[in-house]
């Protein structure tokens, strides 16, 4: 009897632990283009199916702890829902950061976030810029502590 | 936008995954010092009681960003405190590590030889040697206080969450139960942790002890020094 409540409690947290592993994996979207880039000298810059994808922080120099402002300008056509950007650091799950942003002009949106620290005290983070329909880029970036 | 229902279960599985990877690398280190320090007693009352505290911290911090709905704000005001904390940790490791090993008399040192019912030092004597059961619940809601990435994360989806309720009460509810959620989601792998590093079934313990010791002050020194340096 004693046996068959810790098989089915194994079970269970197996299950448990195999979803958490799923989630995680299943939390990407489409293809994915990193790029390495500085961002306190002034907006990164890449390239999504053809479209040009630029994204700029500020205030510069770009630090954690504090409010930024996040804005991603486009060229092409106006994308079917806003685009958005999920904040993290390369090989860490951190949780999940997603600064959602909104119209601020002709293709050319704009959101606050927070970039949190690591007492580990890795400086690397990564703003992966997803725009609806068309794909994703990983903008890689050091930040000031 | 997510709907608060779908925030809560983002959360908990959050910390359900930041748990298994996040977690271990940074707090088990503490998780396994705590249960050395039983010397084969029972961890599991022990170490629900430790991430009992740390999630009513977590709740706590909460409440506060919920209701204020504002993140950097808050974390600016507790950095300093935060710092404390962590150096107060790595002190605590290195001396539970010594202790652990019977490398230092602990009573002479806080002040037990002149004063035994002193307040601070049976205070620190049932912090370091956790003899009390109890002491695991204080423990583990200052251990909630050290920084840490994903909880940062959590507290600022709880202030992101709070701002956008129609009165401050609201928030403050919506902040503890979301990082209540987080916390639950992480109890999972510091209590595989704490029971994979429970050595209570080894017939032979005294070298396995003398090496955590040993283990527990260098893990110790690197938190002090961590905490220097943020």
């Amino acid at each position: 009897m004693k046996s068959k409540v810790q098989t089915r409690l194994f079970i269970a947290l197996l299950s448990l632990i195999m979803f958490a592993i799923w989630a995680t994996i299943c939390s990407g979207q489409g293809k994915t283009v990193k790029v390495e880039c500085d961002v306190h000298a002034g907006p990164c810059r890449a390239h999504i199916s053809g479209t040009k994808v630029s994204l700029d922080i500020e205030p510069k120099p770009v630090k954690a702890m504090h409010d930024l402002t996040f804005t991603v300008t486009f060229a092409g056509e106006n994308p079917v829902a806003a685009p958005y950007i999920d904040l993290g650091m390369p090989g860490m799950n951190m949780g999940r950061n997603r600064v959602i942003l909104k119209p601020a002009g002709e293709l050319v949106y704009r959101g606050e976030g927070v970039i949190v620290r690591c007492p580990s005290g890795r400086r690397i983070w990564k703003a992966k810029v997803t725009i609806p329909d068309v794909g994703s880029v990983e903008f890689v970036f050091d930040v000031i502590y | 936008m997510l709907s608060t229902e779908t925030i809560y279960f983002v959360l908990f599985t959050t910390g359900l995954t930041v748990g298994f990877g996040h977690c271990i690398g940074m707090c088990g280190p503490i998780v396994v010092s705590l249960s050395l320090s039983l010397k084969g007693r029972s961890v599991v009352v022990p170490h629900l009681l430790y991430n009992g505290g740390r999630i009513t911290t977590y709740g706590l911090l909460g409440g506060v960003m919920g209701a204020s709905g504002s993140f950097t704000r808050v974390v600016a005001s507790i950095a300093s405190l935060q710092k404390g904390v962590m150096i107060l940790t790595g002190i605590l490791i290195v001396v539970m590590g010594l202790a652990m090993a019977g490398w230092i008399p602990l009573g002479v040192i806080f002040g037990d030889y002149y004063n035994p019912q002193g307040v601070l030092s049976r205070g620190f004597l049932k912090l370091s040697e956790a003899r009390s059961t109890g002491t695991y619940y204080p423990l583990g809601m200052l251990l909630g206080l050290l920084p840490c990435g994903p909880v940062y994360t959590a507290l600022l989806a709880a202030a992101r969450a709070g701002m956008e309720t129609e009165s401050t009460l609201e928030g403050l509810l919506i902040g503890v139960g979301l990082m209540l959620s987080f916390g639950l989601g992480t109890v999972v792998a510091l209590l595989l942790i704490a029971k994979l590093a429970d050595l209570g079934w080894l017939k032979r313990r005294d070298v396995i002890y003398k090496i955590s010791s040993v283990l527990m002050v260098i893990v110790g020194v690197y938190f002090v020094i961590r905490a220097v340096r943020y």
